[in-house]
């Protein structure tokens, strides 16, 4: 915990709520815009077209702000060489891990801060029924797994090279492929992290093209795609861990 | 008691051992002045003693601790440390980035008030340190290494980038804390002359192995007065110097004698002149600690 404490202490000035905003700023008006375009007849299935839209944005949106705020937090130990004094009074594991919680936490508010903006959001444009309460809980709680298990990656990239253009070439990379992995075949798109955006979203999309009607419906994610993800995560996890405590100073 | 052993310690990158078979001992109390040319393995060195850099071979104990990695936190609890250039948070105050050394080493908040009064940057502790002066810096590295007033400090290279003054105010400061505060100061340098200001006992490392270990009166017992002489044929005179007892040595065309009474010197040139040979020169000479320290580590001494 005290190394926790230590990281939001040491990411004062560097702007961490200011990006947040920006992200839900740019997410905001990416899914208010697209609702303007919608006719009543599209509004029917608000909640729903709202969860798709939103995973559409998040594969694109997320990969890239996940990628800048490990890598404002990163940075900072490199910028000043603090490693070699931190590593003399707390073990590189412990500062490893105290850094994945600071992004833990960090994307956790800001989900469940996007999530109560865009309840909010369908409660102003009256879309029919209730909040769906469960599902909006359930999104967020997969999005935020998903976001930790690209955080992984990108902290460890962060971490590994005292350049960030790396790890945001990397960010950018994974912001391209997640849009474009939504239209590959599902097996191809497990090979993609990026990829569980729009893999685990709660709601699919019915296109029908000879009457150009759209339908969208419920679905539980496959627990296979959430075993995948936790491998993922494992993955980065370990190998971004390992490449850390085992580099010198 | 020492209060930092090495026994055998070495570390290798690639095929080059970069540290060989170093048999460190710094004595509890003392200033000790780690020497030797840049790229001779004075970082790798202090690094592996602070745990920062695995050793290939060999031990270290640091106050009377084995230094292994899973404990090594426990005892650098009493260790402060600079190692190359200051470690800061450059977006953060002075105060603040003290602030977490404190909160890291669980040492009383008071004493980083202390501490920049120490480095004399009381003045400055709400500046950010991107906007410090690299001198500052360098102090504020040092307050953040004396924060727990640690029964041992190991300071890299301290006086780097410092300008005159602040070579000279940091020195001052470095030899004040065994006395003030009990500490035991390891501080590396390339400078002999910044070492000579301030150490007692000098440990010299030349391409990784360490070729002096001492006390600087030691060192400077080495830059002992001498005769030099060059005769017609040195190596009958060397012959009548055995014969007198006199010690001597060859180094180039002069024979290398200690100093000798006029006396003794009188009766040496008759004997030389008995024998027909003659004096070509007889020089007084003395070893400065530059000729000792380019005769250890084999490079030119930065002064």
């Amino acid at each position: 915990m005290k190394l926790l404490r230590l990281e939001f202490f040491k990411c004062r000035r560097r702007k961490i709520a200011l990006l947040c905003l920006a992200v839900l700023a740019v997410e905001a008006v990416w899914i208010v815009t697209s609702l303007t375009r919608q006719d009543a007849e599209d509004l029917r299935q608000g909640w729903m077209l709202l969860l798709y839209n939103l995973a559409m944005v998040d594969a694109i949106v997320m990969p890239l702000s996940v990628a800048v705020i490990a890598s404002r937090n990163c940075e900072l130990e490199h910028k000043g060489t603090t490693l070699k004094l931190l590593e003399t009074m707390a073990s590189p594991g412990a500062l490893y891990a105290a850094k994945l919680a600071w992004g833990a936490v960090v994307l956790a508010a800001l989900l469940l801060l996007r999530g109560a903006v865009f309840a909010g959001v369908g409660v102003l444009w009256q879309f029919p029924g209730e909040v769906p309460w469960v599902r909006f809980g359930l999104f967020t709680l997969i999005f935020w797994v998903v976001s930790m298990m690209v955080y992984a990656l990108q902290q460890g990239l962060s971490l590994r090279f005292a350049n960030q253009a790396a790890a945001l070439v990397c960010g950018i990379t994974g912001s391209f492929l997640g849009i474009l992995s939504m239209l590959f075949p599902p097996a191809l798109t497990r090979c993609v992290p990026w990829g569980y955006y729009g893999l685990l979203c709660l709601v699919r999309m019915d296109w029908n093209p000879e009457t150009r009607f759209t339908w969208f419906f419920w679905r539980w994610p496959e627990p296979a795609d959430l075993a995948l993800l936790c491998l993922w995560a494992a993955v980065f996890l370990t190998v971004g861990r390992a490449l850390f405590v085992k580099k010198e100073v | 008691m020492n209060v930092i052993e090495t026994q055998d310690l070495c570390k290798q990158y690639g095929n080059a051992l970069r540290v060989a078979h170093l048999d460190l001992a710094v004595p509890e109390g003392c200033i000790y002045g780690f020497l030797g040319p840049n790229g001779a393995g004075k970082s790798t060195t202090l690094k592996m003693i602070l745990g920062l850099v695995r050793p290939t071979a060999g031990e270290i104990r640091v106050l009377g601790e084995r230094m292994d990695r899973a404990d090594r936190l426990t005892v650098l609890r009493q260790v402060g440390s600079l190692i190359e250039s200051p470690s800061y948070y450059g977006h953060l105050t002075g105060e603040e980035n003290l602030r977490i050394v404190q909160t890291l080493r669980g040492v009383p908040e008071k004493n980083i008030r202390e501490v920049l009064q120490i480095v004399r940057l009381d003045g400055q502790r709400g500046k950010k340190v991107a906007h410090y002066s690299l001198g500052m810096k360098q102090r504020l590295g040092l307050a953040a290494a004396l924060l727990g007033y640690p029964k041992l400090l190991i300071l890299d290279e301290p006086t780097n980038g410092l300008d005159p003054a602040g070579i000279q105010e940091m020195r001052e400061l470095i030899c004040s804390l065994p006395e003030r505060y009990g500490m035991t100061v390891v501080v590396s340098s390339h400078l002999l002359s910044e070492i000579d200001q301030m150490a007692d006992v000098v440990g010299v490392i030349r391409e990784g192995e360490l070729v002096f270990q001492d006390t600087l009166n030691a060192l400077h017992g080495c830059s002992r007065h001498h005769l030099a002489l060059r005769t017609t044929n040195n190596e009958v005179a060397r012959g009548l110097l055995a014969q007198k007892n006199i010690r001597c040595d060859q180094e180039g065309d002069y024979l290398i004698l200690p100093i000798l009474s006029d006396e003794v010197t009188a009766l040496l040139s008759r004997l030389l002149a008995e024998w027909n040979l003659g004096v070509v020169r007889l020089e007084e000479r003395q070893k400065s600690l530059e000729d000792i320290f380019l005769e250890l580590t084999g490079k030119a001494a930065s002064l």
